[in-house]
């Protein structure tokens, strides 16, 4: 076909234009959503690219005009030096050799900055090359056009982009590219008419109608959108902390500044322990609640404090006296390299194994968060074993601590500190607090009276039906009067704010449970192993004249927490589902549904394997379907193009089929390709009148000949040898063109 | 991509356009009866040239050719020929009439009486006439090429349906093209050609040639498709009467005359379609609603065979 070149006027020029406007909208998302800076070095080469197709260009001239642009580029961005010394030529050659060996590898990664842009410009140069085609040659652009505004579309709905004007730009350029389009293909499918469609004749209208199109879209009312932004869950999903909002992994995370949203289960193995009793682990504590998650509140005068592992924490959770205590050791073994340390409640000493001469320990007093120090700065280190006093609280004690013997001008700073409640929280909360406590006169009393509130059946334990809250809700509120369904931030948080509400002093705890029971080893201890699922979050409230007590609002957990009531003498556990806590099984799987913990029984019946496999589906359910969705859509693509593959298939599995049978079979699956690709054959035509059809459809004589001796198979009987082998030739030029 | 034709078909059908402008599909269809032992009814207007066709192929077969003028008071003996009394010899002496011929032209065969019409109807049916008691076989081949004329009404008795079955075949000569006719014009000013036409087919080879056509193959999957078309014209709502089992019959062997003379030993679904509207149309009596809606049997013929699927697989057996 020839291409005939439009004339050089202003409209052949403002396709140009717009084509670069639509391309810009390509490269404006990129700056605020990804770190691609240089933009306007980009945008400037897209500009050139499109100016050398506008002045017919040689392509040779102009390809070497476009490297030197693109390594003028490169080498501005990111090497020193004169451009014309071209010793940074080598080193962007070793970068692009290594760079290859790393996209072998797959590993994406490792790409270096140099070789993504490199990357990036022969990108744009082949889009520039493509708007060049589609606009001369095709004298269509509405593909590009439609693609522009589905990722614009897509980039405004999923991401913090906002296409408002964007979209404006889009169609305006777009609408006028379509018109302006338009006016040259008709101008070349009537040569001879063509002073008739002088370009003043066309363009007005075009202007006016694109002008008053664009101007209504604008003016006119829009519905609102069919489903809640996403954005704000998207992005809370791509934030790799561990307990933000949004779908995450369970694990420990350090940004609790916006909670909610489902948790996927992860059994990474964090670290395993040999413990001579079951306890949680604590990471660290918070102590501002936001209304969305929690924060630490900086203050200038804690330091972090530094000391060694034969030294004594500085830490002290307990009043002195206020306990009674015993002496107990753990020791941890790390299995994920974090520069922070697990430890039980009332932590004395840290031992670190030979070999860390070195090794220092910062304590923040803030959050009571220990960090190691292996080597001067944090790094993970272990196996360390832990001395710590464990804690047996006097119940007396507990119930003698109250509000009075908070008074006093020390003790001000420290109750504003852990009575913090953000300012809209909402009344009803502080109104459902006192409600829960208003029969009840101690502190003791009244959090345990919160603490049971929460294992009231209206509340349901669970990790994938969680809600994020809205911007303008609270995360405790929402949980409390509207979903009463999460899992330990739910739970823990409301807990804290309830305590809080009423005046007792009160931090939130992050850490991990006691771990799965491995085993029991021969000197009594026992052996745990913690995993990520074991993540946990949990409350504890401070009791004048005893220190903090741990407290565990979640449906389903218990912490093994002492009390000993001194009238009779004799140590009772409180434990907050009623488990025998002495059976090491009875430690719960946090995170993990029941179904799987029985799966570890040896002898499980077949319906307990049945819920087990149901259980696997409903766990996996996720992974199913996004492998079944996957699936679905590769087949859907694969059938879309079966006009592509099919034939290439058949020809080679006709290949090596000498017998005559599989004319007949070949032939019919020629039938279908064929009228796949659009060339129907009536019931009554006959086969000769069909393949003449054909034929003449695609100029070859190849299925006449082909259908002759199908005929003479069909009609006549086999007579010949190779009736398949002769006219193969033809079969596989017809079943070619057929996928064409 | 056309079959390559049967050599000896040629040669005839080349002798018949040395008179004959035109009509080369007429001459064909009237070949396919004459080898495939059917007769011919040609229903067309005066003067298009059924009899020069006739004597043509009688010409160029070297055969017998006989005419008959059928008229209202045709008797049935001047058809079959009588017995006189012959004085010198003292005893009935045989007269045989023009049916005993190899290729009878039976022109204008609605104005005659049913009852000589029925003297040949019989003759071409059981290939024999019996006159006086004594029977006489006719010649083989034996063909009869009937013509009728569609436009008079007034003193003509039509063949009763069930005596159209007995045509092979029913055809229409149609005009020449304009072309054609000047054609016919620049011949008839010279002189009548037909009398200079020799014969290019001995009678002996025509039979061979009919030996032939029953050898051609007719596929197990074709014989269950023209099963299926007369099956369908019988249940086909606009129909009265649908095609016969003779029509079924008459349909396969045509198509196997079709086939031979294009050279192949087997049918292909191609012949049966091709011959379908001129073997089946004047077996079918429509509805007079269906006849009052303008449809034709020919209508009929052709969407059945649209509804009815070729057979482009071989039958699983």
């Amino acid at each position: 076909m020839k291409i005939v070149k439009p004339k050089k006027d202003a409209a052949y020029f403002l396709l140009f234009v717009f084509s670069f406007l639509l391309l810009w909208e390509w490269l404006r998302p990129l700056k605020e959503l990804t770190d691609t800076g240089h933009i306007s070095i980009f945008l400037s080469f897209v500009f050139v690219s499109l100016m050398m197709t506008y002045f017919n260009m040689p392509a040779i001239p102009g390809a070497l005009i476009k490297i030197i642009i693109i390594l003028y580029s490169v080498h501005t961005m990111f090497y020193d030096g004169a451009f014309f010394s071209f010793k940074w030529v080598s080193g962007l050659f070793t970068e692009v050799i290594s760079n290859a060996n790393f996209i072998v590898n797959a590993n994406w990664t490792e790409i270096s900055n140099e070789f993504r842009t490199l990357l990036f410009f022969i990108l744009l140069w082949l889009l520039t090359y493509l708007i060049s085609y589609w606009l001369i040659n095709r004298k269509q652009i509405f593909v590009f056009f439609f693609m522009t505004l589905v990722y614009i579309t897509v980039l405004d709905t999923f991401t913090p982009y906002n296409a408002d004007a964007a979209i404006v730009r889009t169609v305006f350029a777009g609408f006028f590219m379509l018109g302006l389009l338009s006016y040259y293909r008709m101008g070349l499918k009537e040569l001879a008419k063509k002073n008739l469609y002088s370009a003043k004749k066309w363009m007005i209208p075009l202007a006016a109608m694109v002008v008053l199109s664009v101007g209504i879209g604008y003016a006119a009312p829009k519905a609102g959108p069919i489903w809640p932004d996403p954005v704000p869950f998207i992005t809370s999903y791509n934030q790799d902390s561990g307990e933000g909002s949004g779908v995450q992994k369970v694990g420990y995370g350090t940004d609790d500044s916006a909670l909610g949203g489902p948790f996927i289960g992860d059994d990474t193995v964090v670290f395993s322990a040999e413990a001579d009793g079951r306890h949680y682990w604590r990471i660290e504590t918070k102590d501002v609640y936001t209304g969305k998650g929690w924060i630490t509140e900086k203050s200038d005068t804690a330091m972090p404090v530094e000391f060694r592992p034969e030294q004594p924490i500085p830490m002290q959770p307990f009043e002195p006296g206020g306990v009674k205590t015993e002496e107990r050791t753990s020791t941890v073994t790390p299995k994920i390299g974090y520069p922070h340390l697990v430890y039980p409640l009332g932590v004395k000493r840290v031992d670190a194994g030979a070999g860390y001469s070195s090794l220092q320990f910062m304590l923040d007093p803030e959050t009571e968060k220990i960090t190691s120090l292996p080597d001067g700065q944090s790094g993970s280190f272990g196996p360390y074993s832990l001395t710590f006093d464990y804690p047996v609280y006097s119940v007396d004690k507990l119930k003698e601590a109250g509000k009075e013997d908070m008074a006093g001008e020390q003790n001000a700073a420290f109750l504003e500190k852990y009575t913090q409640v953000p300012e809209g929280l909402p009344e009803r909360v502080v109104n459902l607090a006192e409600e829960i406590t208003k029969d009840k006169q101690t502190w003791l009393e009244k959090a345990q009276a919160i603490e049971a509130y929460f294992h009231s059946n209206n509340f349901v334990y669970d990790q994938t039906n969680v809600a994020v809250p809205a911007d303008d809700q609270d995360y405790v509120d929402q949980f409390l009067f509207e979903t009463q369904r999460g899992y330990c931030d739910n739970f823990s948080t409301s807990m804290v704010v309830m305590m809080r509400s009423v005046g007792i002093p009160t931090r939130w705890v992050k850490g991990y449970t006691e771990g799965d029971y491995l085993d029991t080893a021969d000197d009594g201890r026992r052996q745990y192993e913690v995993t990520n699922n074991n993540a946990h979050s949990w409350v504890e409230g401070y009791f004048p004249g005893v220190g903090w007590v741990p407290f565990e609002p979640t449906q389903g957990f218990s912490n093994n927490v002492q009390f000993e009531n001194n009238t009779n003498n004799t140590p009772s556990t409180t434990v907050d589902n009623q488990e025998d806590v002495t059976a090491p099984e009875a430690s719960k799987k946090p995170d993990i549904p029941k179904e799987q913990v029985q799966a570890d029984k040896p002898a499980a019946s077949v319906s307990e394997r049945l819920k087990n496999a149901g259980a696997f589906l409903t766990d996996h359910f996720g992974k199913i379907l996004q492998t079944l969705l996957v699936l679905a859509v590769f087949l859907a693509i694969m059938y879309r193009l079966r006009g592509n593959w099919l034939p290439a298939f058949y020809i080679l599995l006709y290949k090596g089929k000498k017998q005559n049978k599989y004319l007949e079979k070949a032939y019919i699956v020629l039938l279908k390709q064929l009228r796949t690709y659009g060339l129907k054959r009536e019931d009554g035509q006959t086969l000769r009148d069909y393949a003449s059809y054909v034929d003449s459809f695609f100029a070859t004589s190849d299925m006449s000949r082909l259908t002759a001796k199908y005929e003479e198979y069909l009609y006549r009987g086999e007579r010949e040898e190779d009736m398949w082998q002769d006219v193969k030739k033809h079969w596989e030029n017809m079943i070619r063109k057929s996928g064409a | 991509m056309r079959d390559q034709m049967n050599p000896v078909v040629d040669r005839i059908l080349g002798n018949i356009d040395k008179v004959m402008t035109g009509k080369r599909n007429v001459a064909e269809l009237s070949l396919i009866a004459l080898l495939a032992g059917g007769h011919v009814l040609l229903e067309d207007v005066p003067g298009v040239g059924k009899t020069m066709m006739v004597r043509a192929l009688a010409k160029s077969v070297s055969a017998k050719f006989r005419r008959i003028q059928f008229t209202p008071d045709l008797l049935p003996s001047d058809v079959t020929g009588v017995s006189i009394y012959n004085p010198k010899e003292m005893e009935f002496e045989f007269r045989p009439g023009p049916i005993l011929g190899n290729i009878i032209l039976a022109d204008e065969i609605n104005r005659t009486s049913p009852k000589t019409q029925s003297a040949l109807l019989e003759g071409m049916e059981e290939h024999s006439v019996t006159v006086d008691g004594v029977t006489h076989i006719l010649d083989k081949p034996f063909f009869v090429m009937a013509t009728q004329n569609p436009i008079d009404y007034e003193g003509t008795y039509p063949l009763p349906e069930a005596q159209l079955d007995r045509f092979l075949l029913k055809m229409k000569m149609g005009y020449p093209a304009p072309n054609e006719e000047m054609e016919v014009l620049n011949r008839a000013q010279r002189s009548l050609p037909i009398e200079d036409l020799q014969p290019v087919v001995s009678l002996e080879e025509l039979r061979g040639l009919q030996q032939s056509i029953k050898e051609v193959v007719v596929d197990e999957s074709l014989k269950r498709y023209i099963v299926e078309l007369s099956g369908r014209t019988r249940s086909h709502s606009s129909v009265y009467l649908g095609v016969s089992p003779r029509g079924s019959i008459a349909l396969m062997k045509a198509a196997q005359a079709y086939a031979f003379i294009y050279g192949r030993d087997y049918v292909i679904p191609d012949d049966v379609q091709y011959l379908a509207p001129s073997v089946f149309a004047h077996r079918i009596i429509l509805k007079s609603e269906a006849r009052f809606e303008g449809i034709t049997p020919e209508d009929i013929v052709n969407r059945v065979m649209a509804r009815v699927p070729v057979p482009v697989q071989r039958l699983v057996k």
